[in-house]
């Protein structure tokens, strides 16, 4: 019986955050858990910020995780784990792709995009554990780039699982990927599961923080 | 795969909005109408991608008062009508909605408005409550999906025993959160439509019969308001050994009270009282509550409006509790509620320190935040509307114009992305179609500056043509720019007169802008490739050397729809050879396609670009190329 577990999805609008949401949410659903998606993504469904709030729990009932308690927060990109900062404690975790989407500006040089170092720090500094996988690769790797979400998953599953945290199992994870994702990536987003649980397995088991 | 068509007793996860629709279908609608805006448009959205299994005709109408207009003439011959729109949606749409108050619809006929607390779709905060005292019409405020769809079920009900017209308002939160919605019956109506003539009924001419339709609407009202106390939707909660306290909660607001009552175990230390009916209020739970504590706290998003008729209701009832709210100033009147904002209002109403708070923590937090630099909104990579601004841009440039001495309004949609940099245009943005009729008061006033009335469209259908009209009319010199990339696409690519297509995917009329402004008056058009610069910028300095009206329609498929219809084209690539690193592109075009190589040179995404050409059309030592199939 879970009362309350919040996962942030933080990602930048077409990297597949919200898919993603669904797919937890999904997966949830068939263990039999209440949830509940909340959304922020205001006009920026293109290329500006998403935050994705999956609730689940028997006391959740508002859209929105409370600020300072996310759980689990994944991060498409890493500059939108800084951008979630508010909702973070030093319970929580962060699960990281390291590939960056630096806006224009940034990339002109008009304002200064965080290293992948001073991102992890700056969770650090908050109290955060983090996990940083490069998504992008294996996504590639699977068999496209659309993938880097599931890749995420992946990671989530496996985390959750060396934390004996069995909200979800491998099976409903991947009912809820068939059941969300285009026939024609669905291949490629299985072995996308398949490479980020893998991924963070290793790196928990080699290194932690 | 929608998750809308389960059968009765399923538990499905939908979307707020999504859950209305499901309450289309189980309430037997026959007609879901309305026009795009976020957040309201799932509801359409998601009717029509399954209306081939389900018995409804669905729509996008070209504007919100056309949708009430036909949702109207649908109830009056007796069948079930439901029209959706946004907030400022039911200001187009209050013309005809205020005036059908006065008859009695036969059919149930419900209007569906989502209001965005937080102006998260960049409009105004409108609280669409006020439309109630107003307008005199019932409305129910849903807080979650359940209740979305249960309200819509209840609101038809309601509408045909009373015979009249029912407002459900939800918010974006609940508009666009998921949760797991208990499904009803389906239902169809089979029904035989009629209509009889009763012009005292169906018209207002005479001022007699206007007012007994006044009277016999405040009767309705009177009768629904002995009713609303034992609906589902409003609720009243007393611990078994009273309360001193109590707190008022609706929409979304009452989610995290429950939450916060649930989690912090305090259930049986307040009274609660959820109100589900803005109009009429359940009149009985209030005074119950009322009686029972000497201090309130409402919780209600935007305008203070229970706060204020709780007020009455207490100075009536000769009762002083002490009322916290926004009056008081515990509670902002700005921006949309938090679960942190209700928490520490329920903490100082029950004096108890609710919330865990550590300075070392938040100050992290804090400088973590500052390290995050801000999105610029950008254009999509190969949206039309780039080319239309960069060549709107050189034209001017080439006229002999700088910043500042040429006015570009804007309008509502994706055009006006163009006030972002690097375009800088787009200086207003006030209401659908408004663009067109600034510009002309903008003249009018003596302004000698170009002017463009930048406009998408379906924003031109929507509410542009009488503007555009009226500067055929009076002559009045200023250029037109019609954004038309063949959908309305903001809201998410919903057909508009130019797409060819209805809503459900079936054949339409394509309507051309061009076609439309020339009938209206407008005698000088030109039509341009939004892709093909040079073209885009000729007509821009011709149109902007105009005496009287003038027109530039832009015309190219939305770059998001070309994709989704596998009608992009072969990316480009840069050249890195003969890139110099100017940095022209980048700066010019602003494509999320494009970005600097670590040697500083232009590098262009091959996945993310559409092949639109514009780079190309920019690049001054031609380094960028189509690549190779």
């Amino acid at each position: 019986m879970i009362r309350e577990h919040n996962i942030l999805i933080a990602s930048v609008g077409g990297q597949g955050g919200i898919t993603l949401s669904r797919i937890i949410a999904r997966a949830a659903m068939k263990m039999g858990y209440r949830v509940i998606v909340g959304e922020t993504l205001g006009m920026a469904q293109r290329g500006g910020p998403v935050q994705s709030h999956v609730r689940i729990g028997s006391q959740v009932y508002g859209p929105l995780i409370p600020e300072g308690r996310c759980h689990i927060l994944i991060a498409l990109e890493p500059v939108e784990a800084l951008r979630a900062a508010r909702y973070l404690s030093p319970e929580s975790t962060i699960l990281l792709n390291e590939t960056v989407l630096p806006p224009i500006t940034a990339i002109l040089g008009e304002v200064p995009y965080p290293t992948l170092r001073e991102v992890v720090e700056a969770l650090n500094r908050i109290g955060c554990g983090v996990y940083h996988l490069n998504a992008e690769k294996l996504a590639l790797e699977a068999g496209s780039k659309r993938c880097l979400n599931v890749v995420m998953l992946g990671a989530y599953m496996a985390y959750m699982e060396a934390e004996r945290l069995n909200i979800i199992t491998m099976e409903a994870a991947e009912e809820a990927v068939r059941e969300s994702v285009p026939s024609r990536y669905l291949e490629a987003n299985l072995r996308a599961l398949k490479l980020g649980y893998e991924a963070l397995m290793k790196s928990m088991s080699s290194s932690a923080y | 795969m929608s998750g809308i068509l389960g059968g009765e007793g399923e538990h499905r996860l939908l979307m707020g909005n999504e859950a209305i629709a499901r309450g289309a279908l189980e309430a037997g609608v026959g007609l879901a109408i309305g026009y795009p805006g976020t957040p309201s448009s799932e509801v359409i959205q998601t009717l029509s991608r399954v209306a081939d299994q389900i018995s409804m005709r669905v729509e996008w109408a070209v504007n919100e008062k056309v949708a009430v207009d036909i949702a109207t003439g649908y109830a009056y011959a007796g069948l079930r009508a439901l029209a959706t729109m946004k907030n400022a949606g039911l200001n187009v749409a209050s013309d005809t909605l205020m005036s059908v108050a006065y008859s009695d619809v036969k059919g149930g006929l419900v209007i569906y408005v989502a209001d965005d607390p937080g102006a998260h779709a960049g409009m105004e905060e409108q609280d669409n409550r006020w439309f109630t005292r107003l307008s005199l019409l019932p409305m129910i405020d849903v807080s979650d999906p359940q209740e979305g769809k249960d309200a819509v079920v209840m609101a038809f009900e309601l509408s045909e025993e009373y015979e009249v017209p029912m407002l459900v308002r939800s918010t974006t939160r609940v508009a666009h959160m998921t949760s797991i919605v208990e499904l009803g019956p389906v239902r169809e109506l089979r029904r035989t439509p009629g209509f009889e003539r009763d012009i005292r009924r169906y018209t207002r001419a005479s001022p007699k019969w206007c007012m007994e339709q006044h009277e016999r609407l405040n009767e309705k009202l009177k009768l629904l308001s002995g009713r609303v106390d034992g609906l589902p939707v409003n609720r009243l909660h007393i611990p078994e050994d009273g309360a001193e306290r109590g707190v008022v909660a609706s929409g979304i607001s009452w989610s995290y009270l429950r939450e916060l009552l649930d989690r912090h175990g305090l259930w049986d230390r307040v009274a609660a009282l959820k109100i589900g009916t803005v109009n009429p209020l359940p009149r009985g739970l209030i005074e119950r509550l009322m009686e029972g504590v000497g201090e309130l706290l409402i919780l209600e998003e935007l305008e203070p409006y229970l706060e204020l008729h709780l007020r009455a209701v207490a100075s009536e009832l000769d009762l002083r509790p002490i009322i916290h709210g926004k009056m008081d100033g515990w509670l902002p009147r700005v921006g949309e509620y938090t679960p942190e904002l209700v928490e520490r209002a329920l903490g100082r109403l029950l004096g108890l320190e609710l919330e865990r708070s550590n300075r070392e923590v938040e100050e992290a937090r804090a400088e973590a935040l500052k390290q995050a630099p801000r999105r610029p909104l950008p254009l999509c990579p190969g949206c039309p509307h780039r080319g239309t601004y960069t060549a709107m841009r050189m034209a001017l440039r080439e006229l002999g114009y700088k910043d500042g001495e040429f006015i570009v309004t804007g309008d509502i949609g994706c055009t006006i992305l163009g006030m972002h940099p690097p375009f800088n245009l787009c200086w207003t943005e006030v209401s659908m179609g408004a663009s067109i009729g600034l510009g002309i008061g903008l003249r009018y006033a003596g302004i000698d500056k170009p002017i463009i009335a930048a406009i998408g469209d379906s924003t031109l259908f929507h509410a542009g043509l009488p503007p555009a009209l009226n500067s055929a009319w009076h002559r009045s010199r200023i250029v037109i720019a019609v954004l038309d990339n063949r959908v309305t696409a903001m809201t998410g690519h919903q057909p508009s007169p130019t797409s060819g297509y209805t809503a459900t995917g079936g054949e339409a009329k394509v309507i051309e802008a061009d076609e439309v402004l020339r009938a209206l008056g407008v005698e000088h058009i030109w039509v341009a490739d939004p892709y093909n610069l040079e073209e885009a910028k000729e007509a821009f300095k011709e149109a902007l050397r105009c005496d009287g009206p003038s027109a530039v329609v832009l015309k190219r498929v939305c770059a998001l729809v070309a994709r989704r219809m596998g009608l992009t084209e072969q990316p480009y690539r840069v050249d890195p050879e003969r890139c110099t690193g100017c940095q022209l592109c980048l700066r010019t075009l602003a494509c999320p396609a494009m970005t600097l190589s670590p040697e500083g040179k232009a590098e262009i995404d091959g996945e993310a670009c559409t092949g639109c050409g514009l780079c190309a059309q920019i690049c001054p030592v031609g380094a960028i190329g189509r690549s190779e199939p």
